[in-house]
């Protein structure tokens, strides 16, 4: 005993007792003075003291704040509990901590119930808090609040992370109950709207114990399957403990998380859930997740529309000025050119001038009546006229721009080659070249075409490609002789 | 499907672009020409992908099978 002293130094003298006096507590001696002694162990006293605290609150309610809350990786939660009397060391055990529906945080304010144990080992009391609730707002919306402000702080919410819808999903998927309203809603509206919709849905319980972990797994699945380019998530309406599922942290990451757009579809208008805040849309209700679907198709198709009429009217612009130009072709000089170097090789020139002439136009006329073809086709093709399908509309859109794209080989420039080659053809000079050859009467004035034309002996002219010849006949051989 | 189209957005902003182009006129013929192919082109995609989906209804179960649905929710329909 003595050597513990000195470890303290000189102990001082101890000072006279006042018989009255509270003895030291580490000064047994003047308690037991009146007494016979009992001798406890600490172990027995903490049992006592033990016994005593657990039986008188085995059950107790406190009202206080939540302060040095700390959940260990054992899964326990440990907290102190305190007003501004006094304070108390709390322990929610794993099992607890689970079925709580909020996140206990420093500075809430709760109600717990639970029962007071002495943890022996360290001499201290505790309270072993069974059930929590906070103070004043019910527990559901706090943990919303919470869920809420923690997803919020990560970014999960972001505008930036909103996906645009696909103006045409190839298939719809859709997370729900086979059995409730939303699933027939939805199919009703996009049966009304989207006749020809490819749907494919993941059935998912959405309210009760398990829901929002098969709601979570059913939104990971489906965006998976193929064609599948946009995914409503929801239920009908109900009350918050029904909704609740679509407030749960792991329905939210599995919408932030999905590689398709998502649509959440919960409730009825005012009742937000935390899917609603973190899907790419929100929809007040599961009908009017279709109708954002559908109505999206409904965009497209007046769109085209738009496109379609705009294209059409550019194909006439185009085919007004095709036209002008066939005009302006036929008083080309070029084809006075040619004409005038005809008739330089003498009169019979006349006809073959007469007949490039009458081919040039047969040429432009034909343009034109295709060009008018054209114009009708275009001017049936009345995009105002809504027409009952839009196959319909988008079989004219094609019908006039495939007219208008094969109207390429008679533009102008591509005409002017094919009179140039026409020209060619029937020039003279081409002819010759491939080998034929006029023969003219002897003094070069006429063209000789029959063999009576001429008798033996008569003396001919030969036009070749290149020179002339001056021949004779020697025989004549034909329907006349 | 035709590999110079991406996708269905694509398309669109395509044709706009093309009408846009066609509208402002001052092209020469060919290009233009050339322009009005490729809309029909798009106009053609567009329309495929509008009609190409079946109306079909599919139930993906939990193994990740597709099954028709059937006439589970026939009855539901106008």
């Amino acid at each position: 005993m003595s050597s513990q002293f000195d470890l303290f130094g000189k102990p001082e003298p101890e000072p006279e007792l006042e018989p009255e006096r509270e003895p030291e507590p580490w000064t047994a001696r003047p308690v037991a003075r009146e007494r016979q002694r009992t001798v406890l162990s600490v172990t027995d006293l903490t049992a006592n003291i033990r016994g005593i605290l657990e039986n008188a609150y085995a059950e107790v309610w406190v009202e206080a704040e939540i302060s040095n809350c700390r959940l260990w990786n054992t899964g326990h939660l440990y907290f102190t509990l305190k007003d501004p009397g006094a304070q108390i060391k709390a322990v929610m055990f794993k099992s607890d901590v689970r079925s709580l529906k909020f996140k206990p945080e420093d500075g809430l304010h709760v109600i717990v119930r639970g029962r007071i144990s002495v943890y022996e080992p360290k001499g201290e009391y505790q309270i072993v808090c069974e059930r929590m609730e906070p103070h004043g707002l019910g527990a559901l919306q706090l943990a919303f609040d919470q869920l809420k402000r923690r997803l919020q702080s990560e970014g999960l919410f972001d505008a930036s992370r909103k996906r645009a819808l696909p103006s045409l999903p190839r298939k719809i998927g859709i997370v729900t109950s086979l059995d409730g309203a939303a699933i027939r809603d939805i199919i009703k509206v996009l049966g009304r709207r989207y006749p020809n919709a490819h749907l494919v849905i993941r059935p998912a319980r959405v309210q009760g114990e398990g829901a929002a972990a098969e709601i979570a797994r059913g939104i990971r699945d489906i965006a998976n399957v193929a064609g599948i380019d946009v995914v409503i998530v929801g239920r009908g309406g109900g009350s918050v403990e029904d909704l609740w599922a679509f407030n749960d942290e792991g329905v939210a990451r599995a919408i932030a998380a999905s590689p398709v757009p998502i649509i959440s579809a919960v409730g009825h208008e005012v009742d937000f859930t935390i899917a609603d805040f973190a899907a790419d849309v929100r929809a007040p209700t599961p009908s009017a997740a279709a109708e954002i679907v559908v109505a999206r198709k409904e965009d497209f198709c007046s769109h085209i529309d738009r496109l379609s009429q705009r294209l059409t009217g550019a194909v006439r612009g185009s085919v007004a000025r095709l036209e002008s130009r066939v005009h302006q072709l036929n008083r080309r000089p070029g084809f006075a050119g040619w004409s005038a170097r005809l008739a330089m090789r003498g009169r019979h020139s006349a006809e073959t001038t007469h007949a490039l002439r009458h081919a040039a136009r047969a040429a432009v006329s034909q343009r034109l009546r295709a060009f008018q073809a054209l114009r009708l086709q275009l001017e049936q093709y009345d995009l105002r006229r809504r027409l009952g399908s839009v196959r319909a509309r988008l079989v004219g859109v094609d019908g006039a721009l495939r007219a208008a794209a094969m109207h390429r080989h008679h533009g102008a420039e591509a005409r002017l080659h094919t009179c140039a080659a026409r020209l060619d053809s029937l020039s003279p000079l081409s002819v010759l070249g491939r080998g034929y050859a006029v023969v003219w009467d002897q003094s070069r004035t006429r063209v000789i075409r029959r063999a009576s034309d001429v008798k033996r002996g008569d003396g001919v002219r030969v036009t070749l490609s290149e020179g002339e010849l001056t021949c004779e006949v020697v025989k004549t051989d034909g329907p006349d002789n | 499907m035709d590999p110079t189209i991406k996708d269905f957005e694509a398309a669109i902003a395509e044709l706009e672009t093309i009408v846009k182009k066609l509208e402002e006129g001052d092209l020469a013929l060919e290009k233009s020409l050339e322009l009005y192919e490729r809309g029909v082109q798009l106009s053609r995609f567009c329309h495929m992908r509008l009609e190409e989906a079946e109306k079909r209804i599919e139930i993906l179960n939990e193994r990740g099978d597709l099954r028709p649905a059937g006439q589970m929710f026939s009855k539901d329909e106008k």
